[in-house]
């Protein structure tokens, strides 16, 4: 009998004990059952987390402690400190105070701008919500739900600086009156711009306006997440330029090749939310269900791949060739020389081949509904190959579109610029924003050719290596996207306003200004304030004025969306087929057997703009779960092959450079080459939380490869401690001396999936998955009868992606306090909500597939972590709310011993009064450590200091040490909604209202995850509500509960992952269901006893 | 050498430290229950203001009511001090020269705020909404006491969890129509009947929450 907990072998360990080899392992130590992560499963956080580290910090430890505890009795005396209430002199129109108002605006990451409602509270803004205005924007990402703490960020640049030393704009401006006289003159001769990639039609109105002005003038752009393949793949393909933008949401097939759609920063959360379209299992007849299917083929695992029905791990250059071997067998011509390559034999195996023949048969029955999109870093040729098999199916025009692209790549245009400097023709350099000399490819060697101009304008948001290099003139501090007025352009091209929502929080003097306002200065516009150049490219592209004018501005700022301003497809002329021949041609000669490096665009710091905040670099990666660094990624088969172990330093050498970096193995990656997220690997000047957080790869890229680069690894010796969270947390109910071929082999797993065959078959599977013996409890069960709401949240396994918006959104929303690396390498990490990822199989060296699974505090209604607090800080309350009480905790940190899924959360320190660095030692604590630096002074000194807490959110306790804490189910949230429910319905007259009761409508409480999520697969409300969402999806045969042998009745509920996959996907595919296990009957009381 | 006595004086240690041992603890628990509780620590708090404003004035002789300057007490869960502009509503017309007045003038001109000293103070970590307490037939009174009588306001009752939880446990004493809820000198517990104040509680379903996610998240 096959189970699906023990896989097929199992492995005797060195205490002579036999452990399972579980389907579903975090990482290799998990897999291979070492006595290390025995240990860490076993106990309640990993070695080192409640342990002082040597004797030396201890004794310090003790003295501050006895310290703290004299100063504690004397500040006891007294009343709490004096505290003052400020009101307005003036009021202010439609403002209550304690009441949050929400702002249509929008937030750019890397050129593209994503509307967002923006939440105000009491003028300090404090959390972004994707805003639903364009139907796709209801979810958002990691990033931006961080953007708002960069607007508080201590590390901001503060100060114009001329020629490295403090200057103001007053002098600034003054530079311009000479800028604007001089190149008036001459028409721009000798002047050049280059933006970092971000456009909107205000951007665009000042570009025009600017070289109007200086005609001869150079206007460029680099973002260096830009990819210039894309660009020259449509040349080649249709002879003009092209950006393919697939619909996954039409798709019943899709081809993904090499492109992290799902965990594109910029694009991701479209993407998302289309492929999500078609994975809900929610057809009321179970045999009619039908879901979309997805193949992936890409090097490393991203969140697209471990989304995949079906996927190839290929290095980068072959995912060339195979594109190729599917345009062949599609019939598509001229991709000989790639599909005839000596590679192509390579690539497949007997399991590969199988999937691959099911991948052209499902392409080819799909047709037109079928979609092959190809990634940023794969070359030319590739995205040529996508668009000729997207013409061979017919999916232009209904799966993917084309829009009009820009006429060059950034690639192109930074090494015309670079030549241009080189060549002495550039005599003043304005950059707006970006960071190029960090970030451009190495063989434009962009830092050097700077200092031949005379004049080097950088404008950006933070002073960074290109501000600090020495051939900078003037650096002019950029305002946040929150400070000023601007626009831009969603995914769609809609334009997007963005107003502001508080002033520049910095010297007035020094300048606050936002690119627009920058170029208006240069161009001694008329028009200075963002405000007043904003409305007038907006009357401009509308052509209204007065009063029509007036009400279609407010409209759209209602809105967060202009209307009727999304691009139109254009008709995508033929795909050349010389062309595809002539560059499958000279791609077929770059491809070969070397090792070669892939860059990534990494969901976190995404090329490095966004390294400084401290909610991305502790979120755990999707993949490797790696917190604080990137790393070398490779196939643990590779790492063995090259004799290297995780952790260990190599220099990683390309024609154009070398760097060092650490290794990390990945199980899924393809073999024989690695990869590396951009980003990283900056030193000071990148703030202090980004300072040194992993290794720099942008010296291997030059202009000729963006995407990779052939190279070498050679093993340096030294190695590199990476704070991961693969292990930590692990939630199983395994015990190592209960032998497990008994009781435990028959316990439900903690990931449960199928494939959509066998779910048509028995739509029931997740219930049978294991055995549930009878449910009695160890203790008196709360009774939550009688209560006027059940609280209840569903888990969608089929549509999460693990993409971790949930995690930054949760820490925004509840005051989560960034640890540190230091921290996390010892299992401290504060997350509400973390996301578990697996691989699944028996080997490491080629998992069957992924899994991920949100964990949070599920709300048992049978709480272990209840029973064991000595002061009742963790009750239940009448909701069925498992709630914290701060107040009451004493930090015995039991509740957490107890907690058989490991949610709860300690705060070992004062996390939010410290700096979340990356110091080294335990102890080693910034000066001002036990400092409370927003009560030092009054007011406080040193604003810069106090800038993070102003993102707080005013409506959640911010914890201090020694208490526990963790997900409250966003319980701010249901009381203000219940509050302002309770009061309207008393106000129109209590029970004489008509109504009988007050009640809050299903979908008014959203949690804070539930609202961040792309694919809106977690479902909050009320279970007392049959109609609601949620009641539903919990009755769904679907639903599970996680470690329902331990009977602690959850309140969180899974919904088992439902897949599709082109081969195997029959009846049965690992998963045990009716084996004569018997049934859990859970859902059946009446069979408990009888069992 | 000759041997140590002890003196006379040490036979009377041992009965010191066993009285002492007695009476010391019962005193120090008595000193610590007393001296810190809500009640020594918070009732009467009575600090100087900034500006002289007298609600015995404004609130008790001239009859303004409560929410002409505490706006958001039906809507938010602050009250919310008025901006100096409400002040300024009648004091442009009413008294302008008045001494007393200067700082308000000052704030009104400048822009900058009036620093009052906050009297009512709850922990971060305790959660209260005027709203949902007015809009259900408790009256500022309940807490706040006689606020038109008070020449300088003070805090009148302790704020402290177990005061909380004796209405919370408790509230029909403290029901009143929401006509009367900013008239202090209404006294539920005596202009009202027992079956008038139930009827109360029936028709906005009071049933207050002891849960500690009332009031702590």
């Amino acid at each position: 009998m096959h189970d699906s907990r023990t896989g097929c072998d199992t492995t005797t360990t060195d205490a002579g004990m036999k452990f399972a080899r579980a389907e579903y392992w975090r990482s290799e130590e998990d897999l291979e059952k070492t006595p290390e992560f025995r240990e860490l499963m076993a106990r309640e956080f990993g070695p080192n987390a409640q342990e002082l580290a040597n004797g030396d910090e201890r004794r310090t430890f003790i003295k501050l402690m006895g310290a703290g505890l004299a100063l504690a009795g004397l500040a006891a005396c007294r009343r709490w400190p004096e505290s003052k209430i400020v009101a307005f002199s003036q009021a202010q129109a439609g403002r209550t105070p304690g009441i949050p108002v929400g702002f249509a605006t929008s937030v750019d990451v890397l050129g593209v701008s994503w509307p967002v409602i923006a939440k105000s509270y009491d003028g300090r803004p404090i959390k972004f919500e994707g805003n639903p205005t364009l139907g796709f924007s209801k979810g958002s990402n990691a990033i931006i739900q961080s953007r708002v703490l960069e607007l508080y960020d201590p590390d901001r640049s503060r100060t114009v600086h001329r020629k490295g030393q403090p200057s103001d704009w007053a002098s600034f401006a003054t530079w311009a009156g000479e800028f604007n006289t001089k190149f008036k003159a001459n028409g721009g001769a000798g002047l050049a711009v280059l933006t970092d990639g971000t456009s909107g039609p205000t951007l665009d109105d000042m570009k025009s306006r600017f070289l109007a002005l200086y005609p001869k003038a150079w206007w460029g752009s680099w973002n260096a997440m830009a990819s210039d393949a894309v660009v020259d793949g449509a040349k080649a393909a249709f002879g003009r330029s092209a950006v393919a933008m697939p619909f996954l949401g039409k798709a019943k097939v899709a081809l993904v090749l090499d492109a992290d759609l799902l965990g594109c920063p910029a694009t991701g959360v479209f993407h998302s939310a289309e492929w999500a379209k078609n994975r809900r299992v929610e057809a009321a007849d179970a045999s009619k269900q039908e879901l979309s299917r997805m193949y992936v083929a890409e090097p490393s695992v991203t969140v697209t791949g471990m989304s995949a029905d079906e996927r190839f791990a290929l290095r980068r250059s072959d995912v060339a060739v195979f594109a190729a071997l599917v345009a062949k067998e599609l019939g598509v011509g001229g991709v000989d020389a790639l599909a005839g390559n000596a590679r192509a034999g390579a690539i497949f195996n007997d399991k590969t081949k199988e999937v691959f023949a099911a991948l052209v048969a499902d392409l080819k029955a799909a047709g037109r509904d079928a979609v092959v999109v190809a990634g940023p870093m794969q070359d030319a040729a590739t995205h040529a190959i996508a668009a000729a098999i997207n013409e061979k199916l017919g999916a232009v025009g209904n799966t993917v579109a084309y829009f009009d692209g820009p006429a060059s790549g950034h690639g192109a245009q930074i090494k015309q610029l670079g030549e241009a400097l080189a060549s002495g023709a550039i005599d003043t350099l304005v950059i707006l924003g970006g960071n190029p000399a960090y970030d451009a490819p190495a063989d434009v060697d962009f830092a050097a050719k700077m200092t031949k101009a005379s004049e080097v304008v950088h404008f950006s948001f933070y002073a960074n290596e290109t501000s600090k290099s020495s051939a900078c003139t003037w650096h002019v501090p950029s305002a946040h996207s929150l400070e000023s007025w601007s626009d831009g352009r969603a995914i769609d091209g809609t334009i997007v306003p963005q107003q502001p929502l508080i002033l520049p929080i910095m010297d007035s003097a020094q300048g606050g200004r936002n690119a627009i306002e920058l170029l208006a200065t240069l161009t001694g516009d008329e028009a200075t304030s963002s405000y007043e150049i904003v409305r007038r490219a907006h009357m401009k592209v509308s052509g209204l004025s007065g009063t029509a004018f007036e009400a279609w501005w407010r409209g759209n700022l209602d809105r967060g969306a202009v209307e009727g301003t999304a691009w139109k497809a254009m008709q995508a002329p033929a795909v050349n087929a010389g062309a595809l021949t002539e560059l499958c041609g000279k791609a077929a000669a770059g491809v070969g057997g070397e090792f070669e490096v892939g860059f990534q665009i990494d969901g976190k710091v995404a090329g490095g703009h966004f390294a400084n905040l401290g909610w991305l670099q502790e979120m755990p990666d999707p993949a490797t779960k790696i917190t604080w660094d990137n790393a070398l990624l490779m196939a643990p088969a590779t790492a063995r092959k090259l004799g290297l172990a995780k952790g260990d330093m190599v220099k990683v050498s390309a024609g154009s450079g070398s760097v060092d970096a650490a290794v990390w193995a990945l199980p899924g990656h393809a073999e024989d080459c690695a990869t590396i997220a951009l980003g990283y690997g900056r030193g000071e000047v990148a703030g202090r939380i980004a300072a040194n957080a992993g290794f720099n790869a942008y010296p291997l890229r030059s202009s000729a490869s963006l995407g990779g680069v052939k190279s070498t690894v050679a093993k340096t010796g030294g190695t590199y401690a990476f704070a991961h969270t693969q292990d930590h947390g692990v939630a199983d109910a395994l015990i190592g001396n209960v032998p497990t071929d008994g009781v435990q082999a028959r316990l439900p797993v903690l990931v449960r999936e199928t494939h959509l065959a066998n779910y048509q078959a028995h739509p029931d599977f997740a219930r049978h998955v294991g055995h549930v013996a009878h449910r009695l409890s160890l203790w008196e069960e709360s009774n939550l009868e009688g209560a006027k709401y059940r609280w209840a949240m569903t888990i969608d396994l089929s549509t999460c992606t693990g993409c971790s918006a949930c995690v930054v959104a949760c820490q925004a929303e509840n005051n989560v306090p960034i640890v540190g690396k230091a921290m996390v390498a010892r299992g401290r990490e504060m997350h509400w909500i973390r996301v578990d990822r697996y691989f699944r199989g028996e080997n490491v060296d080629s998992p069957k597939g992924f899994a991920v699974q949100p964990m949070t505090c599920l709300h048992c209604e049978n709480a272990p972590c209840e029973q064991v607090c000595p002061v009742a800080a963790t009750v239940h309350d009448e909701q069925g709310i498992n709630v914290m009480v701060y107040n009451r905790c004493i930090g015995t940190r039991y509740c957490s011993n107890n907690c058989p899924y490991k949610v709860r959360r300690f705060n070992f320190f004062d996390y939010h009064k410290r700096e979340p660095g990356r110091e080294e030692g335990f102890l080693k604590v910034q000066p001002d450590y036990y400092k409370d630096i927003a009560e030092t002074s009054y007011p406080i000194d040193n604003p810069a200091d106090a800038f993070p807490r102003m993102q707080f959110n005013p409506e959640v306790t911010v914890r201090s040490r020694g208490v526990m804490e963790k997900c409250s189910f966003c319980m701010q949230r249901i009381q203000e909604a219940k509050i302002r429910a309770k009061n309207a319905w008393a106000k129109a007259g209590g029970v004489d209202s008509g109504q009988g009761t007050w009640s809050i409508p299903d979908g008014a409480v959203v949690t804070a995850c539930q609202q961040a999520c792309p694919t809106q697969a977690i479902v909050f409300g009320d279970l007392n509500d049959p109609k609601s969402r949620v009641a539903q999806l919990v009755k769904s045969k679907l639903s599970y509960e996680l470690l329902e042998e331990l009977n602690t009745k959850p309140r969180v509920k899974y919904l088992a992952r439902v897949k599709n996959p082109g081969v195997g996907n029959t009846h049965d595919c690992g998963h045990d269901h009716g084996d004569g296990h018997g049934h859990d009957h859970s859902n059946d009381k009446s069979h408990d006893h009888a069992h | 050498m000759s041997r140590f006595l002890f003196p006379r004086w040490s036979n009377l240690v041992l009965p010191t430290i066993i009285l002492a041992g007695a009476t010391v603890p019962i005193y120090a628990i008595f000193f610590v229950a007393y001296g810190f509780s809500p009640k020594t620590l918070e009732v009467g708090y009575q600090p100087q203001q900034p500006v002289p404003f007298s609600h015995a004035l404004h609130a008790g002789e001239l009859g303004m009511d409560c929410r002409y300057c505490h706006t958001s007490v039906e809507k938010a869960a602050h009250a919310s001090v008025p901006p100096t502009q409400t002040c300024m509503n009648c004091h442009t017309q009413i008294r302008p020269e008045s001494p007393k007045l200067a700082k308000v003038k000052e704030s009104y001109t400048t822009g900058l705020p009036v620093e009052w000293t906050r009297i009512h103070k709850l922990p971060d970590f305790a959660y209260f909404d005027h709203s949902a307490h007015v809009n259900r037939g408790i009256g500022c009174v309940s807490c706040h006491g006689r606020i038109d009588k008070m020449e300088v306001v003070y805090q009148k009752s302790p704020l402290s969890m177990g005061w909380c939880l004796d209405c919370h446990r408790n509230p029909d004493v403290n029901l009143r129509p929401l006509d009367k809820i900013t008239n202090l000198s209404f006294d539920s517990a005596t202009d009202l009947t027992e079956t008038e104040r139930l009827d109360l509680k029936k028709k906005y379903h009071i049933s207050p929450s002891e849960d500690c996610s009332t009031c702590h998240r």
